[in-house]
C-alpha cells in the first residue's frame, strides 16, 4: 500500500492544484449552497475532485418500484433519471443485440406469443411475491441499475453520499434486504434512510393528510394518510400491469383474426407500453358525462361541463391511426378511439363484471377508494376525502382521475357512509326517503345507470342536503367557538371529494430529504452489516416515538438502536 | 447471442461470492428448497458452502450478470484476482461534455440548478424528437448587411426539428443553455395554459421564507379559495417544487422554534400533536380541528404551534382544472395529434413530468460524461488511470486482464479429408449458426499467454453440458503448458518450428499436414500459445418428437438464412425471454437461446511469477523468496455455436 498512497498524495495534490485553479477562474472560491467539492484528504481514499465530506453532499434518492427506478438529488423537483427493467438490461455485458433489433428483418418476424405472465415478467425487477423470485439475480440487477445510473446520469461518485429510498409501505422482508445488504456491500454508502412512498407523495402535495390512490404496476394501493401516518391501506391488483396485459391482448387481437390461446399475447412489449402510454384514455362515467362537480367547481365551470361532456362522448366516433400490431414500423391502423378506453374500463374499472363476481383482490379503483374511506373514522375521512392523490403510472392516463373520483362519488351518493347492503335495507331507506319528501328525490333513480340523472342537480342537492345536516348537528358551542375564530383561520376543506395533485413520491423525499428532516428508518452501515435486518429492533414502545411509527418521519428518539418502523 | 460465433466469455470470480449479510444464508436455502427441482429454468440451488462443487451454468439468469468478454476484464496486482465492473469501485476524474469535448469542473456540474446536472451548460443540445445533435443556426429571413444578426434557432439536421416548432427562437448565438433556461418557466406555462385553456398567469410568485404568517387578507374563506387557485394558474413542477420547499421551510421555522417547548428539538417541528392535552385541548376548542387545518398565527399560549397544510397555489397546493383531462383527451384525440403527436415513452423520458405531446418537449442539454479512475474493491489498488484531459485518450495505468491470463480463441478444425474419423464425411467447415444434433465437431482451442512466465494450464469442463440441450464435451488435452510471453525475435530465431504469426502458422499447418487430433496430445504450439482441441457432440433440442416447432423453427431458419440468425432470433426473444427464472414451462417449448451450445470450461493455471519490483507490487505476505508460485481458477464460457432442430445426415 505504501506506494499505494504515495500516489493518492501525488493525486490530492494535482486535483488541489486543479481545484485552485478553477475556483479562481470562476472567482468564488466556495459558495456553500453550492456544495462545491473542497478537496478534503481527510476523509477520501478517493483522488477524485469529488471527494468531499459526506455532510457537505446533496443527498441522492432512489425510488424502487417494480418496474422503474428513479434517481437524482435531493433538492430537485424530477429525478435526474428513471431507469427502466427489461431484458435488454439483463444481457451479458458486450452482448448487443437489442441494437441489432432495429435492423430490417426484425419487423418481418413475427414474435412469437407468450403467455401474458411471462410477458410482463421480463420486465420486472421483481415481484412482492418472492416465493419464486430468485433474490441473487434482483441483487444482480440492482447492482447493475445503481451502477450504470451513477455513471451515465448522476455522473457523481457512488457511496460518498448519503442514500434515501423511497419504497412500497410494505416490502418483503427478504427483498427489503437484498436491496440494502446489496448496496451497502457494493458501496461504501454511510447510511441508508428508508421513506415510504405514499407519505412522500402526500409530502409533496403540501398536505399532511390525503387518500393517496397509487395505480402501480402490480397492484393498486388506496393508502389513508393522516397526518402523515398511514391510517389504511387497501390494495387490488386492477393496476398497469393487468392493464398492459390486457392491452397487449387488444393489440393481438387486433393483428391476428384466429387467436389461439386466449392468454397469450404476440405482441410486442415495448409497442404495447408504448400505446398505454400515448393513447389509451378512460371514458366519463357512464350517464354522469364525467363532469364530476365537486363543491369547488364554481357554477361557470358547472355550466362547462355538459359541453364538454358531450364531447368526449362524441369522440368516440372518431378512428384514430396506430402503427399496426404486427409490423408496427411500417403500417397503420384504424382504429375507433373508443377502443381505445376499454382496456382501461375492463381492468381498473371492472366494467361487466358484477360486484358479487369479485374476489377481496380484484376490487376495482373506485370501489377500493371508497373501502378505504370507510374504513378510516369519520373525521379523518372528512380531511382524506377531499385531498385524493393519484400517484403512480395509471395515473397518467387521461381521463381516470375525474372517473374514479365520479364513481366515488356516485357510489357515497347511493350508499353514504355505510358498508351495509341489501335489499332490505334498501327498502327501508326508500320508507326513510319517502317519509321526508323534500330529501333527495332522484335517489331511486341514481340507482340505475339506465336512467341518467342530470348530474349537476343530484349533486348539488346531495350538496345541499349535506350542508342542512351538518347545520342541523350543529350546537351553540361550536357555533360560538368558531365565530371566535373564524376572524383570522381559514377552516380546513373537508367533507367533500376533491383531488389534488402531487409531485409524486420522489419529489416528496427529494422535499423531505432537503429539509434535512431525518427519516424514522435511518440505517447505518456499521450496524447493518453486524447484524443485517435481524438487528431492527422491533420494540418499539422503548423508544418513545410510538406514534409516529407508521409516518416515517423521526421525531427524534435515541439513536443507539435503529428499527425498520412501518417496515418492520 | 449477438456476438459471432465461435466466442469465448469470462466468469469473473466475485460471482462467487455472496453477499455479506448474516441472515442471508438461512434465507437462501430456504429458497433454494422451494425451488422446483423439476423445474429446468429454476435457478441453481445457492447453498454457498458447496459453491466449489458447482458446475457454472452459463444458462443461469444469474451468470448474466458475471460473464464478461474477456477484454473487459481487469487485473488487480495485489489480490492476483480477475476484476470486473462488479468488484471495482469507481472514481469520476473529470466531467467532459461528449459533444464539444469540453471539461466541466466539478463544482458546475451539480450547480446548474434542476434538469441541469450533469448536463453540457454550453451550446450542445439534443433533438428531443431523434436525439441527434442539434445545430445553431440563424433564421434567413434577415437578409442583407446584417446576414448574422438575425434571431437564432436549433435544428436539428436529422429530423429537421428546429426550435421554432415549439416557439423558441434566440438572441444570440451563444450561451443558449442560459437563454433557453431562461425561457423555459414562461414558455412551459404557456403551453400548459394552451393545454389548460383557462389559465392564464404561468408562474407566480411563492412565499418567501418571512412569510411565516399569512395575512388575514391571504386566508380567505372556503369559498374563495378555489376561484384564487384557478385564477392564479398551475406553477410548472419546479416553481412548484420550490414553492412547497418555501412553505414547508417557513412552516419548520415557526412551529419548531419554541423556547417554551419540551419537544424543541428539530424533530418537533414537524412531529404532530402526539401529546395527550394537545389532542383534548384540539378536541375540546373545535370539532372540526380549525387550528390544525387553519392558520398558526392566534394560538393561546398553552398550545404549540402546529404545522399546517399547504393552502394556496402559492404555497404549492395545485388542484386540478375539473376539464383538465377532458381537455387532453380532446386533444389527443383531434387529428392534427395523432400517434406521432404524442411524445414516446423513450422522449419522455428526460422531459418535464407534464409533457406529454410532441409540442411539449424541449432540446435537452447534452448529457456529460465522465472519466473515472477504478480501484479493485477489496484492496484500492488503481487498476485503471486514464489522462485527466477530455480529449487525450491515454492512460497513465490500465491493468486489464489480458495481459495476465490466456486469451481464448475458439476456432473450429477443419478436418482433413484423409481425416479417419468416421463421424466426419465433409471436409468442409461446420456451420456454427446451424451444428447438426449429435454430430461430432473438433474445435481448435488456442490460449495464448501474454505473461512473461510461461504458464501452466489445466482445463475442466462437465462431459455433459448442463440444461437440457445436454452435448457431450471432452477436452482431448486438458493439461498443458503455454510459453512466456519473450521477445519476439526469440520465436523468429528458433527456425523453422513455428514462423512468425500465430495466425499464419495454424492456418499453414492445417493446409498442409494431415493431422489428427490425439487424446493427450497438444494440437498445436508456438511461443506463446498453445492450441488444444475438444471434441464435441451437439445434443438434440428437446421437443424433437413435437414436430410442430421444429417446422416452426424450420420454416423460420429457412427464411432467412442469408441473415445473421442471431439478429433474427434476437426479436422472437425479446418477448419470451424471462430473466426471473420463474417460467413453469412444459418441456416442449424451446426457452430463447437455449440451442445455443456454451460450454462452461473451468481453467485453472499455475505459474511462478519473479518477484518483480518494477511492476508496483505492494507488499505482500509471503514474498520472501524471488519467486512465488501463482494460481489462477477461472470459468470460462465458450459459445460453440447454434445447434440447428433438425437432424442432419
Amino acid at each position: 500500500m505504501t506506494s499505494g498512497s504515495t500516489a493518492y498524495n501525488l493525486d490530492d495534490r494535482r486535483t488541489s492544484v486543479s481545484m485552485s485553479l478553477r475556483h479562481s477562474q470562476s472567482g468564488r472560491p466556495s459558495t456553500p449552497q453550492h456544495h462545491l467539492r473542497s478537496n478534503n484528504s481527510s476523509f477520501a481514499s478517493t483522488s477524485s475532485a469529488s471527494s468531499s465530506l459526506r455532510g457537505d453532499e446533496d443527498a441522492i434518492v432512489f425510488e424502487f418500484g417494480s418496474r422503474w427506478l428513479r434517481a437524482g438529488f435531493e433538492g430537485d423537483s424530477t429525478p435526474t433519471c428513471v431507469v427502466g427493467c427489461g431484458p435488454e438490461d439483463s444481457r451479458r455485458a458486450g452482448d448487443y443485440r437489442g441494437w441489432l433489433k432495429a435492423s430490417l428483418n426484425a419487423d418481418t418476424l413475427r414474435p412469437q406469443p407468450v403467455k401474458a405472465e411471462e410477458w410482463t415478467g421480463a420486465y420486472e425487477l421483481w415481484k412482492m411475491d418472492v416465493r419464486d423470485v430468485d433474490l441473487g439475480l434482483v441483487e444482480d440487477k440492482i447492482e447493475r441499475m445503481f451502477r450504470e445510473t451513477y455513471n451515465k446520469y448522476l455522473l457523481t461518485d457512488a457511496g460518498t453520499a448519503r442514500l434515501v429510498l423511497v419504497l412500497p409501505s410494505i416490502m418483503p422482508h427478504p427483498l427489503l434486504s437484498s436491496v440494502l445488504s446489496t448496496l451497502f456491500s457494493r458501496w461504501r454508502f454511510p447510511s441508508i434512510t428508508l421513506l415510504p412512498s405514499p407519505t412522500m407523495a402526500v409530502a409533496a402535495a403540501g398536505l399532511r393528510s390525503a387518500l393517496v390512490i397509487d395505480l402501480g404496476w402490480a397492484e393498486t394501493t388506496v393508502t389513508g394518510i393522516y397526518e402523515y401516518r398511514e391510517i389504511a391501506t387497501k390494495r387490488s391488483t386492477r393496476a398497469m400491469k393487468s392493464l398492459l396485459q390486457e392491452t397487449g391482448r387488444f393489440l393481438t387481437r387486433l393483428s391476428s383474426n384466429s387467436s389461439g390461446d386466449a392468454d397469450e399475447i404476440s405482441v410486442n412489449f415495448e409497442f404495447c407500453e408504448e400505446v398505454v402510454s400515448r393513447f389509451l384514455w378512460c371514458m366519463p362515467q357512464a350517464g354522469d358525462n364525467g363532469s364530476f362537480t365537486s363543491s369547488q367547481s364554481t357554477d361557470s365551470q358547472g355550466g362547462d361541463s355538459e359541453p364538454i361532456g358531450r364531447d368526449i362522448t362524441g369522440l368516440s366516433h372518431k378512428t384514430v391511426s396506430i402503427p399496426s400490431p404486427s409490423n408496427p414500423s411500417s403500417n397503420y391502423l384504424e382504429i375507433p378511439f373508443s377502443k381505445l378506453a376499454e382496456p382501461v374500463e375492463k381492468v381498473l374499472f371492472a366494467k361487466g363484471v358484477a360486484d358479487c363476481d369479485l374476489d377481496d383482490e380484484e376490487k376495482p379503483v373506485a370501489l377500493l377508494a371508497y373501502n378505504t374511506l370507510l374504513q378510516l373514522p369519520p373525521d379523518v375521512r372528512g380531511i382524506c376525502m377531499s385531498r385524493i392523490v393519484f400517484v403512480g403510472g395509471g395515473a397518467n392516463i387521461p381521463g381516470v382521475r375525474q372517473r374514479v373520483l365520479a364513481e366515488v362519488a356516485s357510489i357515497i351518493d347511493q350508499h353514504g357512509w355505510s358498508p351495509v347492503r341489501g335489499k332490505v335495507i334498501e327498502q327501508q331507506r326508500q320508507k326513510l326517503q319517502n317519509l321526508s319528501l323534500n330529501e333527495r328525490p332522484t335517489s331511486a333513480n341514481n340507482e340505475k345507470d339506465t336512467t341518467p340523472p342530470s348530474p349537476k342537480t343530484s349533486i348539488e342537492k346531495g350538496d345541499q342536503g349535506k350542508r342542512g345536516n351538518e347545520e342541523d348537528e350543529i350546537d351553540p358551542v361550536e357555533e360560538k367557538l368558531r365565530r371566535n375564530r373564524d376572524k383570522d383561520i381559514k377552516p380546513p376543506v373537508q367533507g367533500v371529494l376533491r383531488e389534488v395533485e402531487s409531485l409524486g413520491p420522489w419529489a416528496g423525499a427529494s422535499l423531505v430529504a432537503s429539509l434535512k428532516i431525518r427519516s424514522l428508518v435511518e440505517i447505518e452501515r456499521e450496524k447493518f452489516l453486524q447484524h443485517g435486518l435481524a438487528g431492527a429492533s422491533r420494540d418499539l414502545d422503548t423508544h418513545g416515538h410510538v406514534p409516529d411509527r407508521r409516518s416515517g418521519l423521526r421525531s427524534g428518539g435515541d439513536r443507539s438502536s435503529w428499527t425498520l418502523a412501518g417496515w418492520g | 447471442m449477438s456476438r459471432p460465433f465461435p466466442y469465448a466469455y469470462i466468469s469473473c470470480p466475485c460471482a462467487d461470492t455472496p453477499v455479506p449479510d448474516p441472515a442471508r444464508k438461512r434465507r437462501s436455502r430456504e429458497t433454494s428448497h422451494k425451488s422446483n427441482p423439476e423445474d429446468p429454468n429454476a435457478p441453481v440451488p445457492q447453498d454457498y458452502d458447496f459453491e466449489d462443487e458447482r458446475t457454472f451454468d452459463p444458462r443461469s439468469p444469474r451468470s448474466n450478470f458475471s460473464l464478461y468478454p474477456p477484454e473487459q476484464l481487469l487485473y488487480c496486482e495485489d489480490c492476483h484476482q480477475i476484476k470486473c465492473p462488479r468488484c471495482i469501485t469507481e472514481e469520476i476524474v473529470c466531467w467532459y461534455c461528449p459533444n464539444c469535448l469540453f471539461e466541466t469542473p466539478s463544482s458546475m456540474v451539480r450547480s446548474e440548478g434542476n434538469r441541469g446536472h450533469s448536463r453540457c451548460a454550453r451550446n450542445c443540445f439534443n433533438c428531443p424528437i431523434c436525439t441527434a445533435p442539434l445545430a445553431v443556426t440563424t433564421l434567413e429571413n434577415v437578409t442583407g448587411g446584417g446576414s448574422q444578426q438575425g434571431p437564432w434557432v436549433l435544428s436539428c439536421g436529422y429530423c429537421m426539428w428546429t426550435t421554432l416548432d415549439i416557439g423558441v427562437k434566440f438572441d444570440k448565438p451563444t450561451n443558449i443553455r442560459t437563454q433557453l433556461s431562461k425561457m423555459t418557466d414562461s414558455s412551459r406555462g404557456r403551453q400548459m395554459s394552451k393545454t389548460f385553456s383557462d389559465l392564464k398567469s404561468p408562474l407566480s410568485t411563492y412565499s418567501s421564507i418571512d412569510d411565516q404568517f399569512p395575512s388575514p387578507s391571504e386566508m380567505r374563506g372556503d369559498d374563495a379559495s378555489p376561484a384564487n387557485e384557478q385564477s392564479s394558474g398551475p406553477l410548472n413542477p419546479e416553481a412548484r417544487f420550490q414553492a412547497l420547499k418555501g412553505f414547508y421551510k417557513s412552516q419548520i421555522a415557526s412551529t419548531s422554534s419554541l423556547p417554551n417547548d419540551p419537544l424543541a428539538d428539530f424533530g418537533a417541528g414537524f412531529s404532530s400533536p402526539g401529546a395527550l392535552n394537545r389532542i383534548m385541548s384540539l378536541y375540546t376548542s373545535s370539532s372540526r380541528l380549525g387550528n390544525l387545518y387553519g392558520g398558526t398565527n392566534k394560538k393561546p399560549k398553552s398550545k404549540p404551534p402546529v404545522m399546517r397544510e399547504a393552502l394556496t397555489t402559492s404555497e404549492g397546493l395545485r388542484v386540478p382544472a375539473p376539464d383538465a383531462e377532458n381537455a387532453l383527451i380532446r386533444r389527443m384525440a383531434s387529428d392534427d395529434c395523432g400517434w406521432d403527436g404524442m411524445a414516446s415513452i423513450e422522449q419522455r423520458t428526460f422531459q418535464s413530468p407534464d409533457a406529454r405531446f410532441v409540442e411539449d418537449l424541449l432540446p435537452l442539454p447534452v448529457l456529460l460524461r465522465t472519466k473515472r479512475s477504478k480501484r479493485c474493491k477489496s484492496c484500492k489498488h488503481i487498476l485503471v488511470k486514464p489522462e485527466f484531459k477530455p480529449q487525450s485518450t491515454r492512460f497513465r495505468i490500465r491493468l486489464i486482464a489480458l495481459s495476465y491470463i490466456p486469451l481464448p480463441t475458439l476456432k473450429p478444425l477443419v478436418p482433413s479429408p484423409f481425416a479417419g474419423l468416421p463421424s466426419v464425411t465433409s471436409g468442409a467447415a461446420p456451420n456454427l449458426d446451424a451444428l447438426s444434433p449429435l454430430k461430432t465437431v473438433q474445435l481448435q482451442l488456442t490460449l495464448k499467454n501474454h505473461m512473461f512466465d510461461p504458464v501452466r494450464v489445466t482445463l475442466a469442463t462437465p462431459s455433459v453440458t448442463p440444461g437440457r440441450v445436454a452435448s457431450k464435451v471432452t477436452i482431448l488435452c486438458p493439461q498443458f503448458d503455454i510459453g512466456a510471453n519473450s521477445d519476439v525475435w526469440d520465436e523468429a530465431l528458433q527456425g523453422s518450428t513455428a514462423p512468425g504469426d500465430a495466425r499464419a502458422s495454424r492456418s499453414g499447418t492445417l493446409g498442409s499436414t494431415e493431422k489428427v487430433a490425439e487424446a493427450g496430445k497438444v494440437w498445436d504450439k508456438g511461443r506463446n500459445w498453445t492450441t488444444v482441441v475438444l471434441e464435441v457432440v451437439p445434443g438434440t433440442l428437446p421437443g424433437g418428437g413435437a414436430t410442430g416447432r421444429n417446422r416452426m423453427k424450420q420454416h423460420y431458419d429457412d427464411n432467412d438464412d442469408d441473415n445473421d440468425d442471431s439478429d433474427a432470433d434476437s426479436d422472437v426473444n425479446a418477448n419470451a425471454l424471462d430473466w426471473s427464472g420463474q417460467t413453469k414451462d412444459p418441456n416442449q417449448q424451446l426457452q430463447p437461446d437455449e440451442d445455443v451450445l456454451e460450454i462452461p470450461v473451468f481453467v485453472r493455471m499455475e505459474w511462478d511469477s519473479e518477484n518483480q519490483i518494477d511492476q508496483e507490487q505492494s507488499v505482500g505476505k509471503g514474498q520472501n523468496s524471488d519467486t512465488v508460485k501463482r494460481e489462477l481458477a477461472y470459468w470460462m464460457v465458450l459459445g460453440v455455436g447454434r445447434i440447428s432442430p433438425e437432424m442432419g445426415f
